[in-house]
């Protein structure tokens, strides 16, 4: 090979990697890491860009070249020199991605094996999933919500099941993702790194309500998650309580509980529903947390709104209504 | 199969194509066949294996309280066994031109295959469970009745086989119609033995 | 009709007339034989239920399950013909003197009977996975249309999750691996020098397993219920519970996969026993290398996916606890036993892709294939590793987590032998005679965007990067970067470059190039943005999407459209080149191999005598090199062609 031909090329890689290179850097491709393992698989997902780009440059160099420079006449019948093989060059060829991939393979390991490591002293949650919702339950302090609630700066293992179908279990930010399956335990670690709210997404098709299985994980301190548990806690019981506990703010908005969740209709319109189904407000309320299916609101599907509530022990019932309808605008 | 070659011999058809291996290529189709038969029975072997080994709640085997009439089942891998012996002697005769000795091979086997599978539906039917008990039916039933599919399909073939050779098919040149259905009545009977020992032994 | 020495009509009996009709081999007989076919289906049904005590007698959803998608298209193959020959030797009745009526093409209707030649069945592949990919491409252009703006606006998620899961399962098992399967048809006996394949007759039946599986899969969306809508990977235990239409694509995939094992004996058989004399395994053309590879894969594997389905319909039918941890199933066991077939389907779905790229460069570069041995070598090297990497597709799903990493391992190494082939691609480029005829441009998009949907792949071989892109539109840019930007591309590479041998007609080249830009263009459009969507945080099999992924959703389904319409482009040079296109010589392209060195299109039993192999099939730019040594002249005097 020519040196004007290798100079050539190596201007098409430089090129090439270059403009790669700026893509992969001014396009934001990840989210904002806000955990521990967010961090690591982003350096893998780095340390995996710089490799492609070197060699999408190498493909892109060779390939631009031999376009413009072999390129025949239509009429040119010739053929070109009968090159069966280059030892060396398939040796290379083999030997360099082997190694490069090991390369990947050992640094895809090492991260892996830290992401799943829950240290000495984690919280730890169980995650149930069911069609279509998410329950949260903190087994050491005996709470259940629908929301998650994380303290930053420490690792919470999760402990994920389903109860119906699988269900995947992923906030973007954090990176970590696990299938909740039906008769078996999954784990996963978040060591969550930054204050603020994400969105929990259900990433393994499950059915009629597969794209609305969605509910929010808070970061917040240390002090502030223990409040929240105590205060989770105390109120069990109570309507209030019980509307996080159940999962009702994870898809709907309720002002009164401070939720704003848009996958089902916001019980703040309840008395207007109500009316239009001829019925007392309490009575509506009761008979939609009963039978989910028999009114449902425009816009909205049949078959996403669990029926489970309505084995509800019936205090625990009408705490919920009670609250749902004091909690009403006018 | 001979027809064929005759007719292009004396109007124009295909060329005879060459036979770029010693391997007939009726009998290498068949083994072939035979190998994706297997690679389906190790499907069926590999859900065996998530209930019994992988399942976090895996229980003894057979779990309480199913029992499996190994007796029976044990009389039955005699009985194929023998089939695969009687089979093989009837090869054997075609291939040395005893005509007699290729009949009889043939009805005994079929006969034998066709006590085996009677012998199963009894064992079904008296076996104390169904196929909505626990995985562990699920297997069993899954295992045994795509064994049992396999042995109703080589009972046909060995049907087609018994028809032709009664009706004074086959000489010792030619006789693929009783050495094909024979290469997939030995496997029926080698998976029977795995079958039985995954199931009824281990 | 006889010709002038003499010899006997090949046009078969007379017309059927009267009741022969409807009892002759054909559609006609076939339209009673399979409702007779589902009666014996649903008596079958009724008299082991009644036997066995069980109620309700009349179960609607077994009578489906064994009447419509079992006994009835026996009756319908049955109607057509493909068993009347087997019938009749098997009951020892004397076979017919053959007259080969029932092989080649001398009329159109030839293309829509039961036909023994592989010529005629590769043509009624093409035809068929084409059709199968205009509905599928509609499908996804429904879903897409869709998926415009956030909410919901023209269906229910219901409705939404069956179009994704029809679109993939008919682009699968109806177009890409079947597609491939009819341009080997084609093609492999001609490379080999053989008059046909090994089994004519077993041919033909595969072929038409294939559209009685399209016909169920389609027919799911008239279901009560709806189409199957858990995805093409159709898990437990959503699909255990799901409507009549899952039960249906537990059937219809056994039809494609017995289709597919079937085809994949008849091209092992006949690659082992049946090459010209001289074709050692060295001199075969990659291609058949490629297809023998692919082949391998298919016997040993689409049985798993088989069982697969065999054991969710009996969880559904049967009401077995395969899948049911209450009763001590075990709900992973399915992705493993699914996925041991799914991951060497990809392969399935691309080593013939390669083949039919190793051809195009070699010949479009003039110049002999770089590093030939390697290049069969790594065939084979991807054929067994590909039987080791399943679980990468089970991540997350929450198995063993050991598993993972050996996992990770052997999926990260076969990168090796693919690079291989790209790098020996390149190599055999350099320093051709580059001829940019549309198979090459097709060729040479496919090496561009297999590079990148292959780097996507090296990302998800990675157990941390998986995890966090898994599932998501990452995942879908993946796929359509390797199965469109790879697989269907090299599909288009080989229609244009066989198509003046299969038809008899050059097509228009500058539409082939228009063809090629505008699909090119769209498809990178459509499916590159799905990369940041997936890592952004928008999952995949979602009928609605975050707001703010709005916009992108919008570029993405007008991109589409677009990569709909430049289908239009290909479809018109089609039919219209097939129709009244300029007449093409035996050898447009000056290859070497066998296919070229006889008439396009080639006479019905493709060679007068069997030509003998003397050297390698790509020997460009060696001076009196021949692959091979035909018989007195390649258009010999007996020759046949259809019209």
């Amino acid at each position: 090979m020519r040196r004007g031909s290798i100079l050539r090329m190596v201007t098409i890689g430089v090129v090439a990697g270059v403009v790669t290179a700026l893509v992969a850097v001014l396009v934001p491709w990840l989210p904002t890491s806000a955990s521990e393992e967010m961090d690591r698989i982003e350096a893998v997902f780095w340390f995996t860009t710089v490799i492609s780009i070197v060699i999408f440059a190498l493909v892109t160099a060779v390939l631009v070249y031999m376009v413009v420079k072999f390129r025949a006449s239509p009429d040119d019948e010739s053929d070109g020199p009968p090159i069966h093989g280059h030892t060396g060059l398939e040796i290379a060829w083999t030997a360099f991605p082997a190694a490069i991939v090991t390369a990947i393979a050992i640094v895809s390991a090492v991260a892996l094996s830290r992401n799943g490591d829950a240290g000495t002293n984690p919280v730890r949650v169980r995650v149930v999933a069911q069609q279509f919702a998410w329950k949260f339950e903190y087994p050491g302090a005996g709470v259940t919500s629908g929301r998650l609630v994380l303290p930053v700066g420490r690792s919470t293992e999760l402990e994920l099941g389903s109860v119906d179908v699988i269900h995947s279990f992923w906030v973007p930010e954090f990176g970590q993702k696990s299938d909740a399956v039906p008769g078996i335990k999954t784990r996963l670690v978040i060591t969550p790194t930054r204050l603020g709210t994400f969105p929990v997404i259900c990433t393994e098709l499950c059915g009629l309500g597969h794209a609305t299985m969605r509910t929010e994980v808070q970061v917040v301190q240390q002090k502030e998650f223990d409040a929240w548990l105590a205060e989770q806690k105390a109120g069990a019981g109570a309507g209030g309580a019980l509307f996080v506990a159940q999962g009702c703010g994870a898809c709907h908005a309720l002002a009164a509980a401070g939720t704003d969740a848009q996958v089902g209709p916001s019980l703040d319109g309840v008395a207007k529903a109500a009316a239009t189904a001829g019925l007392p407000v309490a009575e509506f309320v009761r008979e939609s947390i009963l039978e989910p299916d028999k009114v449902i609101a425009a816009g909205y599907s049949k078959g996403v709104m669990p029926g489970t509530f309505a084995g509800l022990p019936k205090d625990q019932l009408e705490a919920l209504v009670a609250f749902v309808v004091g909690g009403k605008g006018s | 199969m001979n027809a064929h070659v005759e007719a292009a011999e004396h109007h124009h058809g295909p060329p005879v194509a060459n036979q770029s291996s010693r391997v007939s290529a009726t009998v290498l189709g068949m083994f072939l066949f035979i190998a994706s038969e297997a690679m389906l029975f190790g499907s069926f072997f590999a859900a065996y294996f998530f209930v019994r080994v992988v399942n976090p709640s895996a229980e003894p085997w057979p779990p309480e309280p199913f029992h499996l009439p190994v007796f029976v089942a044990g009389v039955n891998t005699a009985i194929l066994l023998t089939s695969s012996f009687s089979m093989h002697w009837a090869l054997q005769s075609i291939k040395r031109g005893n005509r007699a000795g290729m009949k009889a091979g043939l009805v005994l086997t079929f006969a034998m295959g066709l006590a085996f599978l009677l012998t199963q539906m009894i064992e079904y039917a008296h076996v104390g469970f169904n196929t909505g008990d626990h995985a562990f039916a699920s297997v069993f039933f899954g295992l045994t009745g795509l064994h049992g599919a396999h042995v109703f399909v080589g009972l046909t073939l060995l049907g087609m086989a018994t028809v032709r050779a009664f009706r004074g098919h086959f000489t010792p040149e030619h006789h693929h119609g009783v050495e094909l259905p024979g290469i997939y009545w030995h496997f029926v009977d080698i998976m029977w033995i795995v079958v039985y020992a995954t199931i009824y032994l281990l | 009709m006889t010709t002038d020495t003499g010899h006997v009509t090949h046009e078969g009996p007379a017309p059927a007339r009267g009741l022969r009709r409807v009892t002759a081999p054909g559609f006609l007989r076939a339209a009673w034989m399979a409702p007779l076919f589902f009666g014996i289906g649903l008596g079958l049904v009724v008299f082991f239920r009644r036997l066995a005590g069980w109620d309700p007698v009349f179960d609607w959803t077994i009578i489906v399950a064994v009447g419509a998608l079992t006994t009835a298209p026996f009756g319908f193959l049955g109607g057509i013909g493909v068993f009347d020959y087997w019938l009749r030797y098997v009951s020892g009745a004397p076979t017919r003197p053959e007259d080969h009526s029932s092989h080649g093409a001398r009329r159109w209707q030839d293309y829509f009977r039961v036909n023994t030649d592989h010529k005629v069945i590769g043509v009624q592949y093409l035809v068929t996975t084409f059709a199968f990919f205009i509905i599928g491409g509609l499908l996804a252009m429904f879903f897409r249309a869709e998926l415009a703006r956030p909410g919901l606006q023209y269906m229910d998620s219901q409705t939404y999750n069956g179009l994704v899961s029809a679109h993939a399962v008919l682009m699968i098992f109806l177009f890409i691996i079947p597609a491939f399967a009819g341009l080997a048809n084609f093609v492999v006996p001609l490379m080999l020098g053989a008059p046909d394949m090994a089994f004519p007759r077993l041919n033909a039946l595969s072929f038409w397993l294939l559209p009685i599986a399209g016909i169920m899969f389609i027919s799911s969306f008239l279901a009560p219920g709806g189409a199957f809508a858990a995805g093409w990977t159709g898990y437990p235990s959503l699909a255990s519970g799901a409507p009549l239409g899952q039960t249906i694509f537990n059937l219809g995939v056994q039809w494609a996969g017995a289709s597919s094992i079937l085809t994949a004996l008849n091209f092992l058989v006949t690659i082992i026993t049946m090459r010209a004399p001289g074709m050692t395994f060295w001199r075969m053309p990659l291609l058949v290398w490629a297809n023998f590879t692919t082949s391998l894969l298919v016997v040993i594997a689409t049985p798993f996916i088989a069982g697969s389905q065999f054991f969710v319909l009996f969880d559904r039918v049967l009401h077995t606890n395969f899948f049911n941890p209450s009763e001590g199933g075990y709900v992973l066991g399915y992705q493993h036993i699914f996925w041991f077939y799914s991951h060497p389907a990809v392969y399935i779905m691309m080593l013939p892709g390669f083949g039919i790229v190793s051809e195009v460069i070699a010949v479009f570069s003039r110049k002999p294939i770089f590093g030939y041995r390697l290049m069969a070598l790594s065939l084979m090297g991807i054929l067994v590793l590909g039987f080791s990497v399943w679980a990468h597709h089970m991540f997350v799903a929450g198995m063993a987590p050991w598993l993972r990493v050996p996992m990770m391992v052997s999926t990260l190494l076969i990168a090796v032998p693919t690079g291989i082939k790209i790098f020996s691609w390149l190599a055999t480029m350099w320093e051709g005679r580059l001829h940019f005829n549309t198979p090459m441009l097709f060729a040479l998009g496919f090496i561009s965007m297999f590079v990148l949907g292959g780097l996507s792949g090296i990302y998800l071989g990675s157990v941390p990067i998986d995890i966090h892109a898994s599932d998501t539109y990452f995942i879908v840019a993946h796929i359509h970067y390797v199965l469109f930007g790879g697989s269907v591309l090299t599909i288009f590479a080989g229609i244009y470059y066989w198509f003046p041998k299969m038809t008899g007609r050059m097509y228009n080249e500058r539409l082939g190039k228009v063809h090629f830009w505008l699909t090119f263009v769209s498809f990178n459009l459509t499916f590159f943005p799905m990369h940041w969507l997936g890592l952004r945080g928008m999952p995949r099999r979602v009928s609605d999407y975050a707001d703010r992924f709005g916009d992108l959703n919008l570029v993405i389904t007008i991109s589409s459209f677009a990569l709909g319409a430049s289908t239009v482009v290909f479809f018109y040079n089609i039919i219209t080149s097939w129709a009244r296109g300029p007449i093409a010589v035996s050898n447009p392209w000056r290859s070497m191999t066998l296919e070229w060195q006889v008439s396009s299109p080639p006479p019905i039993f493709n060679f007068d005598e069997i030509p003998q192999v003397v050297g390698g099939p790509y020997e460009y730019g060696v001076p009196g090199a021949r692959h091979a040594v035909m018989s007195g002249g390649a258009a010999g005097a007996l020759q046949e062609t259809h019209p």
